[in-house]
């Protein structure tokens, strides 16, 4: 009995390794994380990402709306006033401080549908860990869609009118 | 409304019967009876004028919808508030407010609050029609340096225009131009100047008018709540405390009938920013002329120490301090360091008496003839006693406004039939309005009052405690053992001197004579809320709570109680009643109060008539008496 299969032996590895290099013939499904990422689905919900108007302006005015839509209260935000000077946002009013504890966010995207002007929005970006429970308050300047080179050229200069500019008399 | 006869009528509203008085409006009615009728122009306290047509109700045997607010009971008469027309025309209505209102409601300070998103939310139709643009008006134009106006919000309700005639009869907001151009606005455009504006941002149904200082600040769902009182003048007007993140937001009224008739004014509503609290400080005592930081245990021995050592001291209480502050601070002064060197004032003035109260608030109304001895004087120091006044007048009081000692002016100006006169004066005239009552009181066949208006949110309650040099706690004499007032201080030998000041508005401040006096004291104890130029020559700096921080009580100028209660924390500094304890059980005193509560119970047994505290009613001492 033993003797058979020390005989038949190389037959077993021959059949185990056929199937590795079957396999070997295969497309590879594992992704080299972090250095590839998986692409992510349109609707992601991920953390957020604050937009800017094609100018560079802020979309958002502070209203506060998406803080008091938010079912665990993650999210804190104060306004202030826009001036002729410090012009954030068109309009009278912008974030002056926007904050979201990442820790308590349960990513239910209820912000975003809160938001009179798709101000915020749920981005792809999923890779939230860290090593420090104060690193997981996103300030704005975390979510805030970057400013590109191009906008940077065609961003407002301070005092310009607002976007929606308000004719003095209709 | 205003109540024309006493007769009863008896209508039907949505099927129920109601009997109300006569001269009532559908409005009011339907309110008693908890039916809730839409408004945006009606305001209980001024005339209808039914322009906005919000609140159309049916009412049988009239052909047309009919406005609730302005609208008259009649006996039999069936009103019905929910039918199909009075829906569709409540739908109308909003729509059309809606085409030319801008939907900007994420950056407007009423979002939140706005009586025009809750109504349209609940009666108004879910979409719009009107496709085309809309109407545009200036936004954020600066009214004055208190009121921001934003014209497109306006549903032209003319609220504000008709408390600026009606309540204030300053007559500053007027309506410009017509039609669908109609505009509120100030006369050429000049800041609007009133002391009463506040009061529009808090009747506008929109976020037309809002207050500069508030702009942006917060939204409604965040602001902590606090029924408290105003701390700027001795009015003592119910206001409502809104903070966010412990920082003051606003003041808003909180309508007392008797006391702010649901108005204040803008010294009052815009005095907050005194009261806010900007870092952390900490009791200091000045070695080698400079101030170090010590803890609130070593401040106190020291201080008690000190002040024992001292010998000759006297004490300077704010008129803005609680009840329960002030009699500690007495206690402390009168049984522990024995020395009847006390004050609440800032300057030499007549005594107080029981009878400066007699005349409350309220029955100014009642009165048939009101002298203001000191004319603008006397509304400067408390000015919502003006909004009382105009009401009165417009009903048909007679009121002389003379110079501050015209007595004789005032005496002609009263005729021999009045039937009740009041005078209102300032505590510095205060003399000459008792000589005025009582030459008055020859005259006159009917009663003659008077309401002396004091300094600062408790100065009656420094008073009634007894925060004078010659008067005790419930103005009993102190015959042989009365102390010096604060203008002897500087040539009366004191060595040292205990100030307390929680308030900036109502603080210490020395005249020249003092200043040098001051410079040259061995010892001057500060107790104060926020940093002053008095740090300067202090050897010992406490800090305490603001007026705003605490729990207690004040008495306002009419002899009112009133609770104040903790709106912002601040819970590192020890409270004002803590430190007075243990400054007098360190000197041997053995007081054990655990709460504020504890003392106004030890104030009630020791002063009778301040049981009133439990009921916000006045304190009358001549019925005690």
């Amino acid at each position: 009995m033993a003797l058979r299969e020390i005989f038949l032996g190389p037959l077993y590895i021959a059949r185990a390794l056929a199937t590795t290099f079957k396999h070997n013939t295969k497309p590879i499904v594992t992704i080299e994380y972090p250095e590839r990422q998986k692409p992510v689905p349109p609707r992601e919900r991920g953390r957020h990402i604050l937009h800017r108007y094609a100018d560079g302006l802020e979309k958002c005015v502070g209203c506060e709306l998406c803080a008091i839509a938010c079912p665990v209260g993650c999210i804190v935000v104060e306004a202030a006033e826009n001036t002729p000077e410090h012009r954030v946002s068109p309009g009278e009013r912008y974030a002056k401080r926007y904050e979201i504890n990442l820790l308590r966010c349960i990513y239910c995207g209820m912000c975003e549908e809160a938001c009179p002007y798709d101000a915020i929005t749920m981005g792809p970006r999923y890779d939230l860990a860290d090593d420090h429970p104060d690193k997981f308050i996103a300030v704005k300047e975390d979510m805030l869609e970057p400013l590109s080179a191009s906008l940077q050229d065609t961003a407002r200069p301070s005092g310009a009118p607002s976007a929606q500019a308000v004719p003095r008399k209709w | 409304m205003a109540t024309v006869q006493t007769d009863q009528v008896t209508l039907t509203i949505d099927g129920q019967s109601v009997t109300v008085p006569k001269g009532t409006l559908i409005l009011d009615a339907a309110k008693a009876i908890n039916i809730d009728i839409p408004i945006f122009c009606s305001h209980p306290k001024m005339a209808p004028v039914a322009v906005c047509r919000m609140c159309l109700v049916e009412v049988e045997k009239m052909p047309k919808l009919q406005p609730a607010c302005a609208v008259y009971v009649a006996e039999g008469m069936v009103v019905k508030t929910t039918t199909e027309q009075v829906g569709k025309y409540q739908k109308g209505v909003l729509e059309f407010l809606l085409i030319n209102h801008p939907l900007d409601c994420p950056i407007c300070d009423k979002g939140g609050e706005c009586p025009l998103q809750d109504q349209t939310f609940q009666y108004g139709p879910g979409a719009s029609r009107f496709e085309f643009q809309k109407a545009h008006f200036d936004k954020g134009v600066p009214l004055s340096d208190k009121i921001v106006l934003d014209r497109e919000r306006c549903i032209l309700c003319w609220r504000c225009t008709r408390f600026s005639e009606e309540i204030s009869g300053e007559r500053e907001l007027a309506l410009i131009q017509r039609g669908v151009q109609t505009i509120i606005g100030t006369f050429n455009d000049e800041p609007a100047q009133s002391n009463y504006q506040g009061n529009w941002t808090e009747i506008c149904p929109v976020g037309a008018l809002t207050s500069r200082q508030y702009r942006f600040v917060s939204r409604p769902w965040d602001l902590d709540r606090t029924a408290s009182v105003c701390p700027a003048c001795s009015m003592g007007c119910n206001i409502q405390l809104d903070a966010r993140n412990n920082r003051i937001g606003r003041f808003q009224s909180r309508e007392n009938l008797a006391v702010d008739d649901g108005w204040l004014c803008d010294a009052g509503r815009y005095s907050f920013p005194q009261f806010q609290r900007t870092g952390q400080d900490r009791p200091q005592i000045r070695r080698d002329g400079k101030l170090e930081r010590v803890t609130y245990d070593e401040v106190i021995a020291f201080t008690a120490d000190a002040l024992k050592a001292s010998g000759q001291v006297a004490g300077w209480a704010s008129p803005a301090a609680s009840n329960e502050e002030l009699f500690l601070f007495q206690r402390l002064f009168r049984e522990v360091l024995a020395s009847p060197n006390l004050d609440h004032r800032s300057a030499a003035l007549e005594d107080a008496e029981p009878d400066d109260v007699t005349l409350p608030i309220a029955d100014i109304e009642r009165c048939d003839h009101v002298v203001v001895l000191g004319g603008q004087d006397v509304i400067d120091a408390a000015p919502v006693l003006h909004l009382r006044l105009f009401k009165s007048q417009r009903k048909g009081l007679q009121v002389s406004k003379v110079g501050a000692t015209d007595v004789k002016k005032a005496l002609d100006a009263v005729p021999a039939e009045a039937q009740a006169v009041g005078i209102l004066a300032t505590e510095a005239n205060k003399k000459a309005a008792v000589e005025l009552q009582e030459k008055l009181q020859k005259k006159v066949k009917g009663s003659v009052r008077r309401l002396i208006v004091t300094a600062g949110p408790n100065g009656r309650g420094a008073k009634d405690l007894g925060i004078l040099p010659q008067r005790g706690p419930g103005y009993v004499s102190l015959n042989g053992t009365s102390g010096k007032g604060r203008v002897e201080w500087p040539g009366a030998g004191v060595k040292a001197l205990y100030v307390h000041e929680p308030s900036p508005l109502h603080g210490f401040v020395p005249t020249d004579a003092e200043s040098m006096w001051l410079s040259g004291l061995p010892l001057l104890i500060f107790h104060r809320f926020k940093a002053s130029p008095l740090d300067e020559v202090a050897h010992v700096i406490i800090p305490g709570h603001a007026f705003t921080e605490k729990d207690g009580t004040v008495t306002n100028m009419e002899g009112r109680v009133q609770r104040i209660l903790k709106g912002i924390d601040a819970a590192w500094v020890r409270e004002d009643w803590r430190v007075f304890q243990e400054i007098a059980n360190h000197l041997g005193a053995s007081w054990d109060y655990e709460s504020v509560e504890a003392i106004t119970g030890d104030l009630v047994r020791a002063l009778p008539p301040y049981r009133a505290v439990n009921e916000g009613a006045r304190v009358l001492w001549s019925e005690s008496r």
